[in-house]
């Protein structure tokens, strides 16, 4: 069941520029965790303030549960947002602050207080209610944040880069957090974010934005393996394009033929192969290279070879990689189930 | 310590500085008679107090309507101040040094400038000798304050907490009352407080308007220091600086923290 | 109903320029007419500079304005040396040095009459200090005590702006000093600069934007302060504005257009110093540069 559907959204922000969204179609499951990707300045804010009500579109529509909200304020829609800072505010207690929604539309005080305790329960900031926010560490107020929206019970929620605030040792407890409330109340989240990797953690699918258009919608899965353009490949950091000529299930190219893997018939004029798919060392396929150079990246190590003029990236393991230097011959195999073949240029 | 020394002088001297014009009005207000050329008084007495303090010398009347006619200025200010301080503090916008500009120059041309002209304007709407009609004039010196202030308060305010607020709910005068206005409440307490004391130190707008028929602290603090009154002059001069002193004592304490309530922005 | 923000600026900045628009620049323009002898209303309906050039023309109006430039221009210059001296000393620690800080705010908050009173109370021929010096065998009777209230060179109320001023730009002083930090004058002194050239070369420049502001401000206040001169001022030549409110409210009515062009002539230098103030302050907000 299609819980938002935004059909043609269009926002302009000052005259003479080009639109910020334009004219983006996009539908998000109910109950899902979709991540709205792209890069910084690709307007995914915009898209999630227009959703929230914060700003108004110039053209298209928003429609929740079949129901268009493009008209009614941001109060009346049922969706809340999430801000990239916690934005608790600072003269509420802790428990204030999540009960803040309940009493902007008059609940009466003893439920608002039964939910509130219930859902710093569920955020693990049972205890902490009667605390000030600046008494919390950054974690605590994360979650107090998302226990705010969360109370609520809203249709969809809104959240604006919810990890990239945090170090690395919070990432993973607020994923999990994330994770685990979402699953528990099924509420249909939308993600929206500049980083793959946090998006690829969170969501179950990936709507990546670039350049204001939709250029793919699609598991994580799907976008690593099967990316819909070089844009998107590149995106995701895909550095191995090789043009050719497909044909029967064969690629032509600088390396001679590749057979493509079974169920690979539509045609196409770039093959991809993604650079931790390369294989370094003897085998039954294997093809000789030269290392051009070596560059260890703190967990992996890029190796850039060349093979007979055609260049290529690999990232391989540390410990493969520590007899390699410029200038040696090496094995290389390219996996016949790693290549993917691009539609268009 | 040469530099130790040399400070603490300096402090000394400075402090001494900063009280003194306030002691010989402090022990006037307490003498029972005091000629040339006795350095203290011979005799004490609080006759002074109990005159300033009874019917007949309109002290009590006229600081109440001293207060009466600073709040309300300070309240008016704050009506137009805030709107006008959001508008300068958070937005850019095209003619914005000339609007700086026009709020400015109230507060910095001299009272004198406008008075005369704002008589013969209020002489024709009948506000000239009326409480309104110092109230207005009053403001011509407040709104800058209170706006400039507000604008300086308005541009260190996050308005996501705004759009947080609006997206779980809130509508726009449920916005206001609890996240605007209690994150911009101690800026806008410390633009009351100047306000107020900008209404309160004013003389000539009140002389020129008021006509005398508006007999506010200071022209009544005139009227018997020029009586050669001294002793009254004294109590009343007491009771006209303990607001100043009392908001200075809360305003420190719950304001900041810290001794640093009074920063002047323009009141010189 | 959603309104641009165009619109939303306007409306929120509308009722203050509104009212300060109709208080003060009505009464400015009245003032303007009144002072060109522009009085449809009695037949006078050519405007003419006849009451400028009386003005310019009386020796009384130039003494006066004479001693009002006098009267700012020492207070200011006096009141900015001691506010250097003292925001310096504040900014050290030393003992008292909150109480201190406590006494300069308090002194903001006590109206210039108060002042005026005080000093008049302390430095006139029968004041405190004049019995102290009795005390002290140095004169013998109030005359011999030389005259600083109502005196010619006007130094009773210079003394009372010295004192409400000091506190006045030591604050705003203390508080850029805070905001400016120690680092620039610990890089000179670790360049080699002495603790003087490092205050004249690196402090004194980071300061000097705030010092003028301040000073336009104290500068125009001292200039135009009524209640001020007419406590502690000489009778002959009275301050400027003393003199223009005093030909106000004359009985003879033709002495209002001079008292008009007074105070025109006093808005003109009150207009001077804000846009010497607007020069050297940035505006409060964000995006000042923005079109």
């Amino acid at each position: 069941m299609t819980a938002l559907d935004l059909a043609g959204l269009t926002k302009r922000y000052p005259v003479n520029t080009a639109p910020t969204v334009q004219a983006l179609d996009l539908t998000v499951e109910s109950g899902s965790l979709t991540a709205l990707l792209g890069p910084s300045g690709s307007g995914k804010t915009t898209v999630m303030k227009l959703i929230a009500g914060l700003l108004t579109p110039d053209e298209g529509d928003i429609r929740l549960g079949g129901q268009s909200i493009r008209d009614l304020p941001p109060e009346r829609r049922r969706v809340v947002m999430v801000f990239q800072s916690p934005l608790l505010f600072p003269h509420m207690t802790v428990a204030e602050n999540v009960g803040f929604g309940l009493r902007m539309r008059g609940v009466a005080p003893s439920q608002t207080a039964a939910r509130t305790a219930a859902m710093l329960e569920k955020v693990r900031l049972t205890g902490l209610g009667t605390r000030r926010p600046v008494e919390l560490s950054g974690g605590q107020q994360q979650r107090a944040a998302l226990a705010r929206a969360l109370v609520l019970e809203p249709d969809l929620l809104l959240l604006d880069e919810p990890l990239s605030n945090l170090d690395a040792s919070l990432r993973d407890e607020m994923r999990d957090l994330i994770l685990s409330l979402q699953r528990e109340t099924g509420v249909t989240t939308l993600v929206v974010t500049h980083d793959q990797s946090e998006a690829v953690i969170l969501a179950d699918r990936i709507a990546l934005l670039l350049d204001g258009r939709l250029a793919q919608h699609a598991t994580p899965d799907e976008i690593y393996r099967r990316p819909a353009s070089r844009a998107v490949a590149e995106f995701f950091g895909g550095v191995n394009f090789l043009p050719g000529q497909a044909a029967g299930g064969v690629f032509q190219s600088d390396l001679g033929p590749l057979p493509l893997p079974p169920g690979h018939i539509k045609g196409g004029s770039v093959l991809t192969i993604r650079p931790e798919a390369i294989v370094l060392g003897p085998g039954p396929d294997a093809r000789d290279a030269t290392v051009l150079a070596c560059t260890f990246l703190g967990t992996q190590t890029r190796v850039e070879l060349d093979l007979g003029g055609t260049r290529l990236q690999a990232l391989t393991n540390p410990w493969a990689a520590s007899e390699l230097a410029p200038g040696d011959r090496v094995d290389v195999t390219l996996p016949q189930d790693a290549l993917w073949l691009l539609s268009g240029s | 310590m040469r530099a130790d020394v040399f400070r603490l002088i300096a402090g000394i001297t400075l402090a001494l500085w900063l009280v003194l014009p306030l002691v010989p009005l402090a022990i006037w207000s307490f003498a029972h008679g005091w000629r040339f050329p006795d350095i203290l008084p011979r005799d004490w007495s609080l006759k002074a107090w109990a005159y300033a303090f009874s019917p007949t010398s309109g002290v009590v009347g006229s600081l109440g309507l001293t207060l009466f006619i600073a709040a309300a200025t300070t309240v008016l200010a704050a009506l137009v101040g805030v709107p006008a301080g959001r508008a300068l503090g958070l937005h850019a916008f095209r003619g914005k040094a000339i609007v700086t500009l026009v709020l400015l120059a109230p507060a910095i041309v001299p009272g004198i400038a406008v008075a005369l002209g704002l008589h013969g304007v209020f002489l024709r709407l009948g506000l000239t000798g009326t409480v309104s009609g110092v109230i207005l004039a009053h403001l011509i010196p407040v709104i800058p304050y209170m706006t400039l202030i507000m604008a300086s308060v308005f541009s260190s305010f996050d308005t996501t907490y705004e759009d947080q607020a609006r997206s779980l709910g809130a509508r726009p005068h449920q916005v206001f009352i609890h996240v605007t206005l209690p994150a911009i409440l101690p800026g806008l307490m410390i633009g009351a407080l100047f306000a107020f004391l900008v209404s309160w130190s004013q003389y000539l707008l009140t002389l020129s308007i008021g006509g005398g028929r508006v007999q506010t602290l200071p022209l009544t603090l005139f009227t018997f220091a020029s009586s050669g009154r001294n002793d009254v002059t004294g109590a009343i001069a007491m009771i006209y600086i303990l607001p100043g002193l009392l908001v200075l004592l809360l305003t420190a304490r719950h304001l900041t923290g810290r001794n640093a309530a009074l920063t002047p922005r323009v009141a010189p | 109903m959603t309104l641009t923000k165009r619109t939303r600026i306007i409306l929120l900045l509308a009722p203050a320029l509104v009212l300060l628009g109709g208080l003060f620049f009505s009464a400015l323009g009245l003032g303007l007419l009144r002072s060109l002898r522009y009085m449809p209303s009695i037949g006078l309906s050519e405007p003419d500079l006849a009451a400028y050039i009386a003005v310019l023309s009386s020796p009384g109006f130039l003494a006066s304005l004479g001693l009002s430039l006098w009267i700012a221009g020492a207070s200011t210059l006096i009141s900015v040396m001691i506010a250097l001296g003292a925001a310096l000393l504040l900014r050290q620690t030393f003992p008292g040095r909150q109480f201190i800080a406590f006494l300069f705010q308090l002194n903001l908050t006590i109206p210039h009459i108060v002042g005026a009173i005080g000093i008049l109370y302390l430095f006139s021929q029968s004041g405190a200090f004049a019995r102290l010096a009795f005390a002290g065998g140095l004169i013998g009777r109030p005359g011999d005590f030389p005259a600083l209230v109502h005196d010619p060179f006007a130094i009773g109320i210079i003394l009372q702006y010295v004192w409400k001023e000091v506190p006045f730009i030591g604050l705003i002083l203390l508080a850029n000093m805070q905001a400016i930090g120690e680092d620039h004058e610990s890089t000179a002194r670790s360049l080699g600069a002495t603790r003087w050239q490092a205050f004249v070369h690196v402090l004194l420049p980071m300061l000097m934007p705030g010092l003028v502001a301040a000073s336009a401000l104290v500068f125009a206040f001292a200039f135009g302060a009524y209640e001020i001169p007419l406590i502690l001022g000489a009778s002959a030549p009275e301050a400027l504005p003393v003199l223009a409110y005093r030909s106000y409210t004359d009985v003879d009515l033709a002495a209002r257009p001079e008292a008009m062009a007074m105070a025109m002539i006093i808005a003109l230098l009150g207009g001077a110093m804000v846009l010497v103030y607007a020069r050297f302050t940035r505006p409060a907000g964000r995006g000042r540069n923005a079109r």
